[in-house]
């Protein structure tokens, strides 16, 4: 094992494309968030614009984020949980196309598997043993899982080997100029991935003075873990960034009508509306409404009818 | 004064019937009938147990309304505090977790489900992929499966898709045997299995052998329904019960949580319009 770096640079601000050009194609990659939530999407499409490919995506219960890597043609292996939209809209039409065709090769992992191969990477070991997962087929899947026989109680165990992913892409509420992270709200895995990834790259709605960190009971991520990091407020847009905004049902709509209706309407109707057709971040922000739809997400924040009405919108016409 | 249940609700009550007092309760994400089951049966007959929110982790939340998408911050309002995701599953795997919820695109004879692909050897469908069940399907003490897609119309070209089949194409979550037919108490596993199983149609425990066994239908649905509807052959119990409506307290409850009625996603629209008498106006009748 090679060891892993730390990242002590002072200031470790750089631009979003400077942010997706650190990504190397066939980059085993760290997605971070989790279903409609703080998913790295202003990221994910400055890495779809740079023409991104051969990734390895690693992760848990995931949305729009997979599906729409799976979309742009950037992803050869998956060895996501669950991609899904839940009740909402159902099934991810990308990522199942892109899987049903071969596209993309099938590794489905599981949570607790994919936490014991990070904590094996967290802590310098080669793997780490779990109980469960015995008797599922998950192990045709995964060749690399070994079986033993404990030498102190005589059960069988299956070892997972340690994953240290190439990548970790994060959003998060706020950092600093350093690249400490503070992450309000579940952190799902991203401080497991933050911990085992050789790079983490994040992007936060907003770049905040130390102090200020400190005073939000320091950073979740310390610094040194990170290697570079962009300003990129509704960063997370579409899925939710609590407490600046929601998810946008609205456009989610939009996006799910898309993919549903195939691999070109979801290009012309999609990527080259909001990935390719909106070359900056602030062009993205200027088609997706602007200050109006960061007003309309925050809105939450009215009460609980106001929250709810949130989840009724559909799709603009 | 609301009389009548819907299939939902009357899914929900089941469910919550699977839930013993001090148990630490988990429901996964995509799972909305359960995620209001374990609400119910904390505010009625478990009040004691720990509910732990899918996807946020927060412990003994009481959201305001229910949200269409589980990590959000709308369902952990009110938790007393949240735990990471290495810390709920380090729960399972010390057998702290007594219960666990889980389902399938396939649900096979003994139990263990599919949520990865449909088709053997080359896939036909993906399906969305297991989250963490595959894990917890093994380390829960006790599972409860569900399904609120039991009923298998034919499809346009007559072919139907049985929801409870055989085998599965693929195991994501283990029953009480595993894919080469070894019996799950020769894994060792901490957990025991799946005891229940709740559908749209019927109810079904597991016998001595681990195979799911039909105990209990809905009041307007027959054993044949349920035998047409099912892609193996069923076991049945001595005696196949009514299974029991809420009372009107636990639906206005339901109705009060689920205001965009997100539950009823999970239903086809066909038995999501399906209604029932409450147990309190059973109770009249009997008086």
């Amino acid at each position: 094992m090679t060891a892993a770096p730390i990242h002590t640079r002072d200031d470790k601000r750089v631009s979003l494309d400077a942010l997706a050009e650190m990504v190397p194609d066939n980059a085993v990659v760290a997605v971070g968030g989790g279903l409609s939530s703080r998913e790295p999407m202003a990221l994910i499409r400055a890495l779809l614009r740079r023409g991104v490919k051969g990734l390895t995506v690693v992760g848990s219960a995931h949305g729009v984020d997979i599906d729409l890597l799976c979309a742009g043609g950037a992803v050869s292996r998956c060895a996501e949980s669950y991609v899904g939209f839940e009740q909402d809209f159902g099934l991810a039409p990308n990522y199942r196309r892109a899987l049903e065709s071969g596209a993309v090769e099938m590794q489905d992992n599981c949570c607790y598997t994919l936490v014991q191969q990070l904590r094996a990477a967290i802590q310098g070991l080669p793997f780490l043993p779990i109980r469960s997962l015995r008797g599922t087929s998950f192990p045709t899947l995964h060749p690399e899982y070994k079986r033993m026989i404990c030498p102190f109680t005589g059960e069988e165990l299956l070892l997972v080997p340690a994953l240290a992913p190439d990548v970790a892409l994060i959003h998060v509420q706020c950092g600093d100029a350093r690249g400490n992270l503070a992450i309000q709200g579940p952190p799902v895995a991203d401080i497991l991935f933050a911990k085992a990834s050789r790079l983490v790259l994040a992007t936060v709605e907003r770049i905040v003075p130390s102090a200020t960190l400190r005073e939000m009971r320091g950073a979740h991520v310390p610094y040194f873990y990170v290697a570079a990091l962009a300003e990129a407020p509704l960063g997370a847009h579409p899925t939710a960034c609590y407490p600046f905004y929601t998810y946008d049902r609205a456009h989610l709509a939009l996006y799910h009508d898309a993919a549903r209706q195939g691999p070109q309407a979801f290009a012309a109707r999609y990527l080259d509306v909001f990935v390719t057709g909106a070359p900056r971040h602030a062009d993205y922000l200027a088609r997706i409404g602007g200050d109006a739809t960061r007003a309309r997400l925050a809105s939450w924040r009215d009460g609980d009818e106001a929250w709810r009405n949130l989840y009724r919108e559909a799709a603009p016409a | 004064m609301i009389t009548r249940c819907t299939t939902g609700e009357m899914m929900i009550a089941a469910l919550a019937r699977t839930i013993a007092d001090g148990d630490l309760v988990f429901h996964g994400f995509g799972s909305p009938l359960v995620q209001l089951a374990l609400h119910v049966a904390k505010r009625t007959r478990a009040p004691h147990m720990v509910l732990v929110a899918g996807a946020t982790y927060g412990v003994d939340p009481t959201p305001p309304f229910l949200a269409p998408t589980s990590n959000d911050w709308v369902m952990d309002r009110g938790a007393d505090c949240w735990l990471d995701i290495e810390e709920l599953f380090d729960l399972a795997a010390a057998g702290r977790m007594g219960r666990m919820f889980l389902s399938g695109l396939q649900i096979d004879r003994w139990g263990n489900c599919n949520v990865t692909g449909l088709g053997r050897g080359a896939m036909t469908m993906k399906l969305p992929g297991g989250g963490g069940g595959a894990n917890l399907s093994c380390d829960a003490r006790r599972v409860t499966l569900w399904t609120a897609a039991h009923r298998a119309p034919p499809d346009a070209s007559g072919r139907r898709r049985f929801r409870l089949v055989e085998a599965c194409d693929f195991i994501t979550n283990l029953g009480h045997r595993g894919a080469d037919g070894t019996p799950r108490a020769r894994y060792g596993h901490i957990g025991g299995g799946p005891d229940w199983l709740i559908t749209e149609l019927g109810v079904f425990d597991f016998d001595a052998e681990g195979h799911m066994r039909l105990t209990a239908r809905y009041a307007d649905v027959s054993v044949q329904e349920i035998v047409d509807n099912t892609g193996l052959p069923l076991r049945m119990a001595d005696t196949i019960d009514i299974v029991a409506p809420p009372d009107r307290r636990t639906v206005e409850f339901i109705r009060a949580l689920d205001p965009l009625n997100v539950h009823a996603r999970e239903l086809r629209a066909e038995d999501a319009s399906r209604s029932f008498d409450l147990a309190d106006a059973t109770e009249r009748e009997r008086a």
